[in-house]
């Protein structure tokens, strides 16, 4: 079918590159920002604007907090049909607690496994989650999103479409494909080396948007690929979950082997027992970093069988001088208090592994290399958009002349991919601020709003970029780049102000106070305006002069 | 659908379906044997899974690339079955 190899890597790069582009470049836009999710928290959540807290006392705290915790209704009703008969309402036996922080959290996610009664399959949990003020105890409303960490980091390796998993297989398809694109646009180009260094700006367009697809893809492809193959790496167990079905009665033997070797029970016994003061174990286990030379805060803390007489506690150390998540773990009974185990230093393949995936979701405190990953993340953004620009010049001449439709439907896509997304986050930022503390009876959940909000200026976004899309059928551009421009602009500012009125965190007091978190929110959003704005205005002069060279442009006659 | 598309189709779902049951049966044989030979069982899965995606990865350009698409098939098809048999094979002899 292709003539030689050359030319099957650039069918493959132009198609998938194409299909698939468009959920890549919210995968990189969105994994651009969720760098930052923790900060975009505090800016979505004025109460938790305080500075971020150690792990606090399991006894006085985390206990009692944990000890009424019960699924939301929407967790138990996907639970339906994964259950023999009717679902509980109510949930008896928890299985695991867990509490996870970092260095960049002033409020402490906590989550609760509880098992499932008559489940068809038998290890099925059902998890509940709550999120605390630290400091007090008190807990944050249910309904209050995180739009950093609990809506735009999902929509990066899940796009929030969770039926059947559906949306982890399509961004892990489309990282499959971002590998697929970076190997063959590099065979697709013989002057590899050459192009690193090549950007023409002043040449005619098409030629300077090939330069910057293949700088953009060139100089940051250790980092595209990197991402990429980690980012499948870290969800493997979906794509394939051979451990869990093929090979699960090899696993449940390594496990059952496991608990005899590391004496951590694997199953619960079945006679209640208390749990002793954690709080005691929290001190012993940072007596033994320290004696490591490791002294180190709490990242991790976990509770399992709960209220069994096998129970453990499980105490992490935050990994936050290192690029793997948590470590160092240490066991300890959870009625006695006793140690049960610590764990051995990782393996190699081990430490291989902790090193990828902790570089990929970067919970260690480097700052610098933290926006060296939001301009990569970018970078990957401006290589993906050109791409489609490219295919769009390349085409749109030609389709003119044939009346084909092709190229407009394409660069209406890019469109509401790539200024219609930026006006998407940006209206669900402003809808944070604008919507009531809790919504009035009859409507959605507050956080169900503000998701609502972003689809819907999303879909907005996308109409209008298809309404306007006529000209580029007779080979011109589609004014919606430089509406939606615009847009972007007077959104971001409007979400500044919004955040000064609504909250009187201004740009004075945050910057003045030196708390970067909410004021690099509105820094960025103000950068972002900025560079929208220069790009509506040369996409105005542009417009203007291809008027002026061609002031009767009705037709394709100038392709 | 014409010839050309014909081809076209088979190149993707060659390069896709072909592609993702190699890469089963490279991480299963790959999971299982390694576990077999005595390294721990979480290091074989996560070792077999980062050389899995690269094998993907492999496959999968090889798939556009190679001059006989039923070939493909064959190897792809053919590989990862055998080698997903094998994995099984290795687990029944270890329970």
């Amino acid at each position: 079918m292709f003539q030689n190899l050359r030319l099957s890597m650039a069918w493959l790069h132009t198609w998938f590159g194409l299909v698939l582009g468009f959920v890549l470049m919210v995968v990189f836009f969105f994994g651009a920002l969720s760098v930052f999710d923790r900060e975009i928290d505090r800016w979505a959540i004025p109460s938790s604007r305080f500075e971020a807290q150690p792990m606090p006392s399991f006894d006085k705290v985390l206990k009692p907090v944990f000890e009424t915790m019960q699924p939301s209704a929407q967790r138990i009703d996907r639970l339906r049909d994964k259950v023999n008969g009717p679902v509980p309402t109510h949930f008896t036996t928890p299985t695991r607690w867990g509490a996870y922080t970092t260095h960049r959290d002033p409020v402490l996610g906590m989550f609760v496994g509880y098992e499932v009664p008559n489940a068809k399959e038998p290890e099925t949990l059902i998890f509940a989650s709550r999120t605390i003020d630290p400091r007090s105890g008190v807990s944050l409303p249910d309904d209050q999103l995180k739009i950093g960490s609990g809506f735009f980091y999902p929509l990066h390796y899940s796009l929030t479409f969770y039926w059947k998993n559906l949306g982890y297989w399509i961004v892990g398809l489309s990282a499959l494909i971002m590998l697929a694109a970076l190997v063959s646009g590099v065979i697709m180009h013989r002057k590899l080396f050459r192009e690193l260094f090549t950007f023409r700006p002043k040449k005619n367009k098409q030629r300077s948007l090939l330069d910057l697809h293949n700088l953009t893809g060139v100089v940051a492809l250790p980092f595209h690929f990197f991402f990429a193959l980690t980012g499948l790496v870290i969800f493997a167990g979906i794509y394939f979950p051979i451990t869990h079905t093929q090979l699960e009665p090899l696993h449940e033997l390594h496990e059952e082997l496991d608990a005899e070797e590391t004496g951590l029970p694997h199953k619960r016994a079945g006679v209640p027992a208390p749990i002793g003061s954690v709080d005691a174990m929290v001190v012993e286990a940072q007596r033994r970093w320290a004696e490591k030379g490791m002294a180190g805060d709490v990242g991790f803390l976990a509770v399992q069988h709960v209220g069994d007489a096998n129970s453990y506690v499980s105490i992490y150390r935050a990994g936050t001088d290192r690029i793997a998540l948590t470590g160092e773990g240490i066991h300890f009974k959870a009625s006695t208090g006793e140690v049960l185990r610590e764990d051995p230093p990782s393996s190699a393949v081990d430490s291989v592994n902790e090193f990828l995936t902790g570089l990929h979701l970067q919970h260690f405190r480097h700052w610098l290399l933290r926006w060296l990953y939001v301009l990569g993340g970018l970078a990957g953004c401006v290589c993906i958009a050109t791409g489609f620009l490219f295919f769009v010049e390349k085409r749109k001449r030609q389709h003119a002349k044939q009346g084909s439709q092709g190229a407009r439907v394409v660069d209406a896509l890019a469109v509401t991919t790539v200024t219609g997304m930026v006006v998407a986050a940006l209206g669900i930022l402003i809808a944070n601020r604008l919507l009531p503390e809790s919504m009035a009876t009859g409507w959605p959940q507050r956080q169900a709003m503000e998701r609502y909000i972003f689809w819907g200026v999303w879909a907005l976004a996308m109409v209008h970029a298809f309404w306007r899309s006529a000209p580029v059928a007779q080979g011109r551009l589609n004014p919606a780049w430089r509406e939606q421009c615009l847009a972007i602009a007077g959104l971001a500012i409007v979400a500044v102000m919004l955040n000064w009125v609504t909250t009187g965190g201004h740009l004075l007091r945050t910057l003045s106070a030196s708390y970067w978190p909410v004021a690099g929110v509105d820094l960025f959003m103000l950068a972002g305006a900025g560079v929208a704005l220069s790009a509506a205005r040369k996409l105005k002069q542009r417009a203007q002069r291809v008027s002026a060279v061609q002031p009767n442009s009705s037709g394709p006659a100038h392709a | 659908m014409n010839a050309q598309q014909m081809q076209i189709a088979g190149r993707v779902g060659a390069a896709l379906l072909g592609g993702y049951a190699f890469t089963w049966g490279v991480i299963a044989l790959g999971v299982a044997g390694l576990f077999a030979a005595g390294m721990e069982f979480h290091d074989a899965e996560h070792l077999c899974n980062i050389m899995g995606f690269l094998v993907f990865l492999a496959v999968f350009l090889w798939a556009f690339a190679a001059r006989r698409l039923s070939r493909v098939w064959v190897v792809l098809l053919g590989g990862g079955g055998l080698m997903a048999a094998s994995a099984s094979l290795i687990q029944r002899m270890l329970l």
